[in-house]
């Protein structure tokens, strides 16, 4: 956690911020979802409480908290009053470990008349210099929320929503952890901070031993990877349930799959352990494919340097760039989750053996394809 | 250094209980559960030894894709009906007594020989990053490792033509 009190009482704030930040962005997305739904569907939404149907949310959440306590008759009470925070598990896990921006640097200063620092503070919970491999293991735990909450339950739909989730699961899992191969040969590292520097700058790669270098598109893996991309996306997708993906819940079949029998903060639970992947998954994404907390064309250094031409020095010119590229990052994180809203209200849900064939018989030989392809041209064009 | 011993001795007894958990509990579906946790509490241990990789795979594996299936099974299986067809007869009561001490046996063995291998003072070995860990696999252990690769190629074979011949759900 760190050497002295200042450094660890920064690193406790700095997780208990991040566990808020993922917690506190759930209504904003409900929001977001509602009134998005509306807009694509020529509806109005929630527009009556308060402005732009802001204060809903608070409404909501009062009534998620004075909502009677249930349990099934012949329920599991122990597995069903577990299932919600298992769902909030994983999700939280992961996010806490994702780079948001820079480190930030602090320079050795004086405080209580004590000589401090100086630090050096990561923007993430935590980092065991695992990177992508430690996020897949935590979020594959996910299914058993909903396994959980399916047996826990008692109930047939809850039963089937549960089972469905876990083998749809199971088929995308592989197809995710494959359609990132590519990326992780193209630089030869599993670390996320080291996959962001080097998506700095403009596109530039070798191509048979001369240097390319293609001035207006920016160095992001999409351009190695597009369909590592692709299948990323849809992977992630599948992973957190969302529609065309959502048959573990599908209401015109299974009532509301394993949350039948959830109400109150209990469902409301499941409901951030849902957007938590999704924030996870659109994090992993600007990662990956689209240049991390990279501004396009301009390094980390060059902004502290231009931000030290306007007299910003040390510990605030380290702060302000730290923050200038959070901003960034979240505005593809914001960007993506956008696109799981537009997505859910544009496509319909498949049917199941659509669901198993595009997982088995369509993403993974394409995956396998892309990996064999990316480790045959790197070796290629590098040798 | 005090924190690290800690969590040992605390990961080993909770490993051990949910350990015990699977094979005392009655319910199959709560057996399964407890192995999860197992499963997470192994992985811990291997995060608190440092060896994050493992720890990582682990949980990947065994506690994401192995367990999930095998909670998955079970809740589609009639349990009343193999758990009778597995605790009648005498043949059966007696394979399980005679596993069971052979176990016993086993782990009591190993525990006894590996007794003296570590001394208390052992120095910390250094991590070893992916990039060793895939030159050992690819170089020294090249062999073995295909051959599992062909071992478990063949034993899905394997499972897929006995459960189309014992009509399973695309039997002809």
């Amino acid at each position: 956690m760190g050497s002295d009190i200042f450094e660890i009482s920064v690193n406790a704030v700095k997780i208990i911020a991040l566990f808020l930040l993922m917690v506190q962005i759930v209504p904003l997305l409900v929001w977001v979802e509602r009134r998005g739904s509306a807009f694509i569907q020529n509806r109005f939404g929630p527009n009556r409480v308060g402005p732009l149907g802001l204060t809903q949310l608070l409404a909501d959440a009062v009534k998620f908290i004075f909502k009677e306590e249930f349990i099934p008759e012949k329920g599991r009470a122990f597995i069903f009053y577990a299932a919600p925070v298992v769902a909030l598990l994983p999700a939280t896990l992961a996010f806490v470990s994702l780079p948001l921006s820079a480190p930030v640097n602090v320079e050795a200063f004086e405080m209580f008349g004590q000589n401090w620092g100086p630090y050096t503070f990561q923007f993430q919970g935590f980092d065991f210099g695992l990177g992508i491999v430690y996020v897949l293991g935590v979020s594959s735990l996910a299914t058993y929320s909903m396994l959980m909450a399916g047996w826990g339950s008692s109930n047939k739909f809850s039963l089937f929503g549960g089972l469905r989730a876990s083998a749809q699961m199971i088929s995308y899992e592989l197809a995710l952890g494959l359609s990132i191969v590519g990326i992780l040969i193209l630089y030869g590292t599993f670390d996320f901070k080291t996959m962001i520097a080097a998506q700095q700058g403009a596109l530039s790669f070798h191509f048979f031993g001369e240097l390319v270098t293609i001035p207006f598109l920016p160095n992001w893996g999409i351009f190695y990877q597009p369909l590592g991309a692709i299948l990323f996306l849809v992977a992630v997708f599948a992973e957190s349930n969302r529609l065309p993906f959502d048959l573990p819940e599908a209401e015109s079949e299974l009532v509301a799959g394993y949350h039948t029998e959830y109400g109150g903060m209990k469902f409301n639970m499941f409901f951030i352990g849902e957007y938590g992947h999704m924030l996870v998954a659109s994090a992993l994404m600007a990662i990956f494919y689209f240049g991390g907390y990279n501004i396009p064309f301009v390094t980390p250094d060059q902004l502290s340097g231009f931000l030290e031409g306007f007299g910003y020095m040390g510990t605030t010119n380290s702060l302000m760039t730290s923050f200038i590229l959070h901003l960034c990052m979240f505005l593809k994180i914001l960007f993506f989750l956008w696109v799981f809203i537009w997505v859910r209200w544009t496509l319909p849900r498949f049917r199941y053996d659509q669901l198993m064939d595009l997982g088995w018989k369509t993403m993974l030989p394409w995956a396998l394809a892309n990996t064999i392809i990316t480790a045959i041209i790197v070796f290629v064009m590098r040798s | 250094m005090m924190a690290s011993t800690v969590l040992f001795y605390l990961l080993s007894v909770v490993s051990i209980v949910f350990a015990l958990g699977v094979l005392f509990n009655p319910n199959p579906i709560f057996s399964a559960l407890y192995l999860v946790l197992t499963m997470i509490g192994v992985s811990l241990m291997f995060f608190n030894l440092e060896a994050y990789f493992i720890g990582g795979v682990q949980l990947i594996v065994y506690a994401g894709a192995v367990t999930v299936l095998f909670v998955m099974v079970l809740m589609l299986f009639d349990l009343k009906k193999e758990k009778q067809a597995f605790t009648k007869g005498l043949f059966s009561s007696l394979l399980k007594y005679f596993s069971a001490g052979a176990l016993l046996f086993m782990i009591s063995g190993a525990s006894l020989m590996s007794m003296g291998l570590m001394t208390s003072g052992a120095e910390k070995a250094e991590p070893i990053t992916t990039k060793q860990l895939a030159a050992l696999l690819f170089t020294d252990y090249f062999f073995a490792f295909e051959v599992l690769g062909i071992i478990l190629l063949v034993v899905a074979i394997g499972a897929v033509t006995i459960s189309r011949i014992r009509g399973g759900t695309h039997a002809k």
